[in-house]
């Protein structure tokens, strides 16, 4: 009896744990659901435009930014840099193929070989390095320069992050979601209670944006970054805005392009797959 | 009769005296070696689990409270210095905490 008592009891907890832990695609669907109950009326892909689909005056503000984007000199010096050869006489279409809107679609993605996720930053540097080129800084300059006009190419298209049926992919996909949820710093807040719980209303003088969208428009550039630039350069990496939220919350950020930055950008990105690029963006 | 009752109530008094005499105070600079090293052992504890908190040590933080300690002790404030390490041990231990507390962290709306 006793042992039939183990076993019903064992199976049972199996099951429990296997219920916990859902498919990206079960994720997937929850998350976006959530928004679309609690913001109805906003069409799917203007998340993408963070706070300005939440509050009309926002919106009417950055519409008329949007006349002359701050950002387009920078989609420019992208496009320069793509199309300057390297010292051997390659260029960056040798690494990333000729047509530069088919780049930035393709990432993040799952590398079966080195089993982790590549970002774009990750294969500009690499790029760079395999053809005797110094590598870009990570946050913010040329390679966010060249980000702003692989994402300018690419609006339009959908993000499609795929997540194959590996351990090690999902692991990886596992550690960015609880990266996204799991509370942290000194003020033990997570990605998602400003993003998941509270998206809509405002920290200081800033309305938080949801996370659904959230990844669509990076490059971004920002009024606050340009402020700080001496000259004005605005343009940061995704990576750039995660190290600066992780820095208000008072946790000690990771660097740009670590493994908890990656896989946090690998869930981060699938959670908006079927929304339009519209990279570069223009934030507050 | 009496030397022995001298004896006991000397070896009584001794003792009693031994077990009144406070201890004698480390030294700050003493305190403050050990404090530092409970702290760094906290420290890299909470950053094993990504739980380091931003004001410890990072480079950018304005306050950096280990860092800051260390060079308070070099400029013999011992008090400062072990203020500092108070502030730094408490901040990693709570932050190992708080990332244990989070290790199941997950999606919740």
């Amino acid at each position: 009896m006793k042992k039939i008592l183990t076993l019903l009891l064992s199976a049972g907890l199996m099951t429990t744990a296997m219920q916990a832990v859902s498919s990206p695609q079960e994720d997937l669907e929850k998350f976006r659901l959530y928004y679309e109950q609690r913001f109805p009326g906003i069409q799917l892909d203007d998340f993408g435009n963070g706070p300005y689909a939440l509050d009309a005056n926002k919106r009417m503000q950055w519409e008329s930014m949007e006349e002359f984007p701050p950002y387009e000199e920078y989609v420019d010096k992208g496009r320069e840099i793509w199309e300057t050869p390297f010292k051997n006489g390659k260029s960056f279409a040798s690494c990333f193929g000729e047509d530069p809107s088919k780049v930035r679609v393709k990432y993040p993605r799952w590398d079966s070989k080195t089993q982790q996720v590549v970002t774009l930053e990750g294969d500009i540097n690499k790029c760079l390095k395999d053809n005797g080129e110094k590598p870009f800084g990570w946050k913010k300059g040329k390679i966010a320069h060249l980000g702003a006009f692989l994402g300018y190419e690419a609006r339009g298209q959908k993000i499609n992050v795929v997540i194959p049926d590996d351990p090690k992919a999902l692991e990886a996909y596992e550690e960015g979601k609880h990266f996204y949820y799991a509370k942290r710093g000194q003020l033990n807040l997570a990605c998602a209670d400003c993003h998941v719980q509270y998206p809509g209303q405002r920290v200081r003088g800033q309305m938080l944006s949801t996370g659904l969208g959230q990844t669509t428009h990076f490059p971004v550039f920002r009024a606050k970054w340009e402020k700080a630039s001496p000259d004005g350069d605005g343009m940061g990496t995704l990576h750039r805005r995660y190290g600066g939220c992780n820095k208000q919350v008072r946790a000690r950020p990771f660097k740009a392009q670590s493994r908890q930055y990656r896989n946090l950008e690998f869930f981060h990105t699938y959670m908006s797959n079927g929304l339009e690029i519209n990279a570069p963006g223009y934030r507050e | 009769m009496k030397k022995l009752i001298a004896a006991f109530g000397l070896t009584l008094l001794i003792a009693g005296c031994n077990a009144t005499t406070p201890e004698k105070p480390a030294s700050l600079k003493a305190q403050y070696e050990v404090a530092l090293k409970n702290a760094q052992a906290a420290v890299e504890k909470a950053a094993a689990v990504d739980g380091e908190w931003r004001d410890i040590r990072w480079k950018k933080s304005k306050k950096r409270y280990l860092p800051s300690a260390i060079k308070a002790a070099e400029a013999g404030d011992y008090e400062k210095a072990l203020k500092l390490l108070e502030i730094a041990t408490f901040q990693a231990e709570a932050g190992y905490k708080q990332a244990m507390e989070q290790k199941n962290a997950g999606p919740r709306f």
